[in-house]
């Protein structure tokens, strides 16, 4: 579908994009007025044999030629979808064009105008289901590749060692206190920080970055590139306590009569969820979370540098079809597991993970087992998992989710032999605030219950992310966190 | 940074820390733990807390050199400093009035049961107080021990069915006694293997036998679920559970123990762990 015979690496050839076109397209293109360019850049990435055996990002970003290549590529229509299909509202079309003017710096402080956190969006957004989704190019099936522009960018600041720093307004003299440092908390710091509140956050754990750092691993998500944006966030004015965690140290009511004008709760999904069924405490089956954790939080896969252990078999099976799962399936091969089984009850279709690292763990020699699900774990005889049992599956009328619901298939039980597992089928918000703190709303699964706006039944509290929507998406937290910020911005000022 | 403040060696091998950690110390109640982490490349390690002064604003525990970031513990003074710190954790011990309280204790538990006593102590509790040790001379915090008890038993050495369980010949002996003398609640800060045989003990005579449990654990805040095991047919997390569970409705225990060793060839002196009867040896 690509209308231009150029090698995507041909960088050098960049500003002449435009020219570049088959003659044969010239009557059509100036019939649009401009010429559009469907060759939508991919990024270079580590081959799946090198980056089964490293932690390191797969995606290697662009090059500076490949950004303005890319960039060049928008048509700069008055639309502006992509912006519209931001969760956070980025200006999207203007930072495009500062990159067409060949001024990196010039989009970075439009992107920071949104976002604090563009490192970290830039690679982990589902931006086919947003911006790109949006964007006029995706019609003819070559949206611009915004979310590689918004890393390019990101990237830029990170090696030059700059940051463009927003302008600060005036102190307020109020005082807010945002609990938990994962992505929505980050946005919710940033914005009322810039708008002269003075912002303390508290972290549970020994590092700031919530999820970003527990769960997501290297690969996908140099910790490096966290801890500049959280370093970022504090650069604006935002302390922050770690290891103070929040129902144990200070209650909400704490908070709020302490010295607290307003408090935004951001604590996560973090509990793990389990199957229920037999051996599935057995010695090394893990819950995602503890394997991400191990791995990508306490630096497992560095150890012994680094204290902390990680332990993976020969035949490891992942349970569950998200994104956690193939981070998973994916840490695994890189921790030295020779096979890894991802084991999903429904099928490819249903699968909630993003496309795109569905391809990168079936690159990397992942296997994808469908409509099957386990009824057992079985034991070595010394309470160590030797197998499991599955059984078969089929797709029958559509659950409240809208999927169509598994059913087991009677007499369909079968053995899988493994000798490590990887429980990762979601999690539910840790209660702890919840259970401190009588007046505060929660739903039967344990989230807590807020309006619109992010408003919680409780006077000055505030609540986004996974603790609202029980497991959701990194920038669909740190949007829930902007309309929660306005929202608290105009009770400070009131 | 939590600067050490004290740290004074027990035994040969078992050490108590004090730690300035002034919000923590704030709120700690008997049975919680803390987490540290010595440096930044440091693994979480959870303790029980044996003391705090809300006051002078530190927080004690006691531990046993057994593994890598115990030993680089032993090394440290006064005056360094652990890079993090966090707590206090879990449940506090369930404290009330019971009457006479049957106390089993070995390790770290000699040190860390001493708060939980002290409570039942001010609800009027009768307490009787097992220590088990390898040999009289390891034998350490006997005087902390003696102060909160209303009688001290030391079952040391290797008499019995062998070192680890020494204090079932005790034990046997009060049961027989009860309920003429009678025990009203058992409380178990021991080995595991020592903990699960004493709950098996006291569960025909029905008397509610209360373990404190040290799975391994990672975050320690309910994320990872490494701590987890089964209570009466649920899941329950030791770190937000516990680690206080009744040992009668405790399920699974030979995967409990399992899953304490499942990095002990990493972090463990295997030699010291090795208690003969364990099914996983």
């Amino acid at each position: 579908m690509s209308e231009s015979k150029k090698s995507p690496t041909s960088g050098e050839n960049g500003e002449d994009t435009g020219k570049t076109q088959e003659p044969g397209q010239e009557k059509q293109a100036k019939r649009a007025k401009a010429k559009i360019n469907l060759n939508r850049l991919e990024m270079p990435k580590q081959s799946p044999e090198v980056r089964r055996h490293n932690f390191d990002e797969v995606a290697t970003g662009y090059t500076y030629e490949m950004a303005m290549e890319e960039a060049r590529r928008c048509i700069q229509c008055k639309k502006r979808n992509c912006q519209a299909g931001c969760p956070v509202g980025i200006d999207i079309p203007d930072f495009i064009k500062q990159l067409q003017e060949n001024d990196v710096e010039g989009a970075s402080q439009v992107l920071k105008r949104k976002t604090s956190l563009p490192g970290i969006c830039g690679r982990v957004c589902p931006q086919e289901l947003q911006c790109e989704k949006a964007c006029t190019l995706n019609k003819k099936g070559a949206p611009i590749a915004i979310g590689r522009l918004e890393r390019y960018i990101a990237d830029w600041e990170r090696i030059e060692g700059t940051s463009s720093m927003p302008e600060i307004a005036p102190a307020t003299g109020k005082k807010v206190a945002v609990v938990g440092t994962g992505p929505s908390g980050l946005t919710v710091a940033a914005d009322l920080a810039v708008w002269g509140h003075q912002v303390t956050m508290f972290e549970a754990l020994h590092v700031a970055g919530g999820v970003l750092m527990y769960g997501i691993p290297e690969f996908r998500l140099p910790k490096e590139v966290v801890q500049r944006e959280v370093a970022y966030v504090k650069s604006l004015g935002v302390e922050i306590h770690l290891d103070t965690v929040i129902g144990i140290n200070y209650s909400l009511d704490e908070l709020l009569n302490g010295p607290y004008d307003a408090v935004y709760l951001a604590t996560g999904a973090g509990l793990p969820m389990f199957l229920g069924v037999p051996g599935e405490n057995l010695n090394m089956v893990y819950s995602a979370n503890e394997l991400l954790t191990r791995t990508n939080l306490m630096k497992g896969y560095l150890h012994p540098q680094y204290a902390t252990p990680i332990k993976i078999g020969k035949r490891v099976a992942v349970i569950g079809g998200g994104n956690v799962a193939m981070d998973s399936a994916r840490c695994s091969v890189r921790l030295g597991a020779r096979e890894v089984n991802v084991i999903y009850r429904r099928t490819r279709a249903e699968m909630p993970a993003r496309l795109e690292e569905v391809e990168n763990a079936e690159e990397e020699g992942i296997h994808f087992h469908f409509l099957c699900a386990p009824i057992a774990f079985i034991s070595d005889g010394r309470s160590n998992v030797a197998a499991m049992e599955l059984i078969r599956m089929q797709l029958g009328e559509p659950d409240a989710s809208g999927r169509r619901r598994p059913v087991p298939i009677p007499g369909s039980e079968y053995i899988m032999e493994i000798d490590t597992v990887a429980v990762s089928l979601g999690t539910s918000p840790n209660p702890l605030i919840a259970s401190t703190t009588p007046d505060l709303e929660t739903s039967r699964r344990g989230t807590v219950v807020v309006d619109e706006l992010g408003k919680t039944s409780k006077a000055r509290v505030w609540a986004g992310g996974d603790i609202v929507s029980g497991g959701a998406t990194v920038i669909s937290a740190m949007g829930e966190g902007r309309l929660a910020a306005v929202a608290m911005h105009r009770y400070l000022t009131e | 940074m939590f600067s050490i403040v004290e740290h004074e060696t027990l035994a040969p091998q078992v050490h108590r820390m004090s730690v300035k950690a002034p919000i923590i110390a704030q709120k700690c109640k008997p049975g919680q733990f803390v987490i540290l982490i010595v440096d930044e490349r440091g693994e979480r390690v959870p303790f029980t807390v044996s003391g705090w002064d809300p006051e002078a604003g530190t927080v004690d525990f006691v531990y046993v050199e057994v593994g890598d970031t115990t030993r680089q513990l032993g090394a440290m003074e006064v005056g360094d400093s652990l890079a993090h710190f966090v707590g206090p954790l879990g449940l506090p011990a369930q404290i009330d009035h019971y009457g006479h309280v049957l106390t089993v204790v070995s390790g770290y538990g000699v040190s860390a049961i001493v708060p939980i006593l002290k409570a039942l102590k001010e609800r009027d509790n009768r307490i009787t107080t097992i220590l088990q040790a390898p040999d009289p001379q390891t034998a350490f915090g006997r005087e902390p021990l003696a102060a909160v008890s209303d009688r001290l038993i030391l079952a040391a050495g290797t008499q019995g069915e062998n070192a680890a369980t020494s204090a079932t010949l005790p034990i046997r002996e009060l049961l027989a006694e009860h309920p003429r003398k009678s025990i009203d609640r058992v409380v178990l800060m021991c080995s595991i293997c020592l903990m699960r045989v004493v709950s098996e003990m006291t569960r025909p005579y029905d008397i509610k036998t209360m373990v404190h449990l040290t799975p391994l654990m990672v975050d320690g805040t309910g994320m990872c679920g490494a701590c987890r095991l089964t209570v009466s047919g649920a899941n329950r997390f030791a770190c937000v559970h516990g680690p206080e569970f009744d040992g009668h409705k405790v399920q699974g225990w030979d995967v409990l123990m399992a899953r304490r060793c499942t990095y002990a060839d990493d972090s463990l002196l295997q030699q010291g762990f090795q208690c003969r009867g364990c099914s996983q040896w």
